[in-house]
């Protein structure tokens, strides 16, 4: 993994790090369509915003559509009708390859389960983003080295010690394995987090102390959270808790 | 880079089908190594039996026959060319030197060679290699006998050893010329020809151990001649089987060749060993095609070996791709990851392949050389070899662009999160 030693410039906040569309939304979705190939529509939001910074919570129940919505805001699956604007960008604007670069440069994920690459190390799944995306390995730098930085991530995320750090991912408990998942969504300061049911397969105090960090480590580098969940109780701990089933018009008809 | 280092640790993760993989395609390699250089040693050692000699003179029958009998020691002469006609030639004044050849009986399954001392001055084979004596000398006395590598290894025949001819051919033989045993007085070096094959006497010595033969028959005891009195006889040949011809000047040989196939006392043939030879490789080359399309399709079934293996990783690496598509890897990166692995694994295949084909004719080349006369140089990889590794890289690669495709379909339709 190659690392950029940048002469350590002053930690900015996200808002000034990034000026492009800063008056924008993080998200954005006007009139969107999608369904399945085949299948009636599944979803059907007439708008949904984020605003820069929020932290949004959106329950439904499994099969409601979340993670489909979620890959519409990847730039993965495109829909039939309407935009979806991630940091003022319009997706369907963007070519496949943009929109890859898009959501690599952006976006960190956070999914339910296996998260990792079960051959690369802690580090080296933490550093992955750092690969792909420029912007991001840049953005890692200012804070020091590659690896300095993917340790501290893991330390705020409390995984802090170096025997955790240096296991083989396969043998991180679940728990620690989210922790390794949301520390790589975080490398590089993207502007928009998105965590699909992260929490789910954690009993309920780990889930919490996850949640916490997880929210604290975004507050510290101003990224946007979209967290996606069954657990109603987690809601009251975001600024914004909404249900899918309010936002989605598809099923209402 | 950084994405071939991750095709790399991804097959690492997976090194056992990716060892069976490397080693099918490995031995597939090492299959074709080995085949295309049996093939061109096979053809070298062809075309080195002989050479040197302009023209092969013998009785008329085909070409291939009398290059066959009278180089390879295969098969037999239909008749015998006159000592007469033998001498006219030989005499002519463009013939700068003749070997004379009598062959028709054997020792223990080698042909005896009767000849005269030019043979070893004038005969040459591989290029300009004469023949070297390992030890001992040409044959001076009438029962001195010069023997191939082959024959005195495989009998373990010594200078000085008695050899007892038989008459005829054929590895048993139930009439022999006892009463005339030879000395062993030279052992030739090995050739890698059918010299080594070969027990060399000289002509007179032929006709001396037939001398009191008729009709394949000793005669009855009491009109026998014994090994003494037969040195106060005439002793020179009526005939031989055949004789080679070197020209003075090269430009001579069709207008001799020419003239000897048109000779009206005798029905003879002259052939220029160089198109003979090519002709019978005509003939015996079709096989060793064969071979080659066999191993060829050895190796495109190594390569599908390695293309099922890719496609049946796949499945369990959706997730491995989702996670990378969701950090940010590109088409192109998911497209790289997967042609990398093919090209990777049909590389380290390749190199193990090569490896495994030098050992193995490293290990063989002293085995066909005793035993078929084949002689393998291990020699550096040729440029046609290396084409086709390349070629078989190059395929490995295009094969890989099918898993590259699938992976990238799944990750469209996975999205980012897919159930496992």
């Amino acid at each position: 993994m190659s690392q950029h030693a940048i002469p350590s410039a002053p930690v900015s906040t996200a808002a000034d790090a990034d000026t492009s569309g800063a008056l924008a939304d993080s998200v954005e979705l006007r009139e969107v369509e999608f369904g399945w190939p085949g299948k009636p529509l599944l979803l059907k939001i007439e708008q949904f915003r984020i605003a820069r910074g929020e932290r949004v919570f959106l329950r439904g129940p499994s099969g409601s559509g979340k993670s489909t919505l979620l890959g519409l805001i990847g730039g993965v699956l495109t829909p039939q009708a309407g935009s979806v604007r991630i940091l003022g960008e319009d997706l369907a604007r963007l070519g496949a390859s943009e929109r890859d670069r898009m959501r690599g440069d952006h976006i960190g994920f956070i999914f339910q389960m296996f998260n990792l690459i079960p051959y690369l190390s802690v580090i080296e799944n933490v550093v992955l983003p750092a690969q792909f995306s420029a912007t991001r390995r840049a953005r890692a730098a200012r804070r020091g080295p590659l690896a300095a930085e993917a340790a501290r991530l893991l330390q705020a995320l409390g995984l802090g010690t170096e025997e955790l750090q240096g296991r083989p991912v396969t043998e991180l408990s679940i728990g620690q394995q989210q922790r390794v998942a949301a520390a790589r969504a975080l490398l590089g300061a993207p502007e928009l987090i998105v965590a699909d049911e992260p929490t789910s397969s954690l009993d309920h105090d780990s889930r919490e102390h996850f949640l916490q960090l997880l929210m604290a480590e975004c507050r510290e580098q101003g990224s946007t959270l979209i967290f996606v969940s069954h657990d109603t109780s987690l809601g009251a701990m975001f600024d914004r808790d909404l249900s899918l089933a309010d936002l989605n018009r598809a099923r209402a008809r | 880079m950084a994405t071939l280092l991750l095709a790399l640790r991804s097959i690492w993760n997976r090194r056992t089908t990716a060892l069976l993989t490397i080693a099918a395609i490995a031995i597939s390699v090492a299959l074709l190594l080995g085949v295309q250089k049996m093939r061109t040693s096979a053809k070298e050692s062809f075309a080195n039996t002989v050479s040197g000699v302009d023209l092969i003179v013998g009785a008329r029958s085909g070409p291939l026959n009398l290059l066959l009998y009278s180089v390879f020691r295969v098969g037999d002469a239909t008749a015998n060319v006159s000592w007469d006609s033998y001498q006219k030639i030989a005499r002519h004044p463009d013939v700068a030197w003749t070997i004379p050849i009598s062959l028709g009986d054997s020792h223990r399954g080698y042909r005896v060679l009767g000849t005269t001392p030019d043979y070893f001055r004038h005969y040459r084979y591989a290029g300009d290699r004469d023949l070297a004596f390992a030890s001992g000398k040409p044959f001076a006395d009438l029962y001195d006998t010069v023997l191939g590598a082959d024959v005195a290894s495989q009998l373990g025949y010594k200078l000085g050893d008695p050899v007892v001819i038989a008459h005829g051919l054929g590895h048993v033989s139930f009439a022999e010329h006892k009463d005339k045993p030879f000395r062993v007085v030279g052992i030739l070096a090995r050739t890698g020809t059918p010299v080594d094959r070969t027990v060399h006497v000289s002509l007179e010595a032929i006709t001396a151990i037939h001398i009191d033969w008729q009709s394949g028959m000793q005669a009855m005891p009491g009109q026998r001649v014994d090994a003494e009195q037969a040195r106060a006889m005439e002793l020179t040949p009526t005939s031989i089987t055949a004789f080679m011809v070197g020209m003075r000047s090269k430009v001579m040989t069709f207008t001799m060749q020419r003239a000897v196939n048109e000779y009206r006392m005798e029905p003879l043939l002259a052939i220029i060993p160089g198109v003979a030879l090519s002709q019978l490789w005509q003939l015996v080359g079709v096989a060793d095609t064969a071979l080659m399309v066999i191993a060829g399709f050895v190796v495109l079934a190594g390569l599908l070996g390695m293309l099922t293996a890719i496609l049946t990783s796949l499945n369990e690496r959706r997730r491995e791709m989702a996670i990378l598509r969701s950090v940010g890897a590109r088409a192109r990166h998911v497209f790289t990851l997967l042609v990398a692995e093919a090209g990777l694994l049909a590389t380290a295949g390749v190199a193990a392949g090569v490896a495994v084909a030098y050992l193995a004719m490293w290990a063989a080349a002293p085995l066909l050389s005793n035993r078929y006369g084949i002689f393998v140089q291990i020699t550096g990889l040729s440029r046609y070899d290396l084409a086709i590794l390349a070629g078989i890289v190059c395929a490995a690669l295009l094969m890989g662009l099918l898993p590259a495709w699938r992976a990238y379909r799944n990750t469209l339709s996975d999205g980012l999160t897919i159930r496992v």
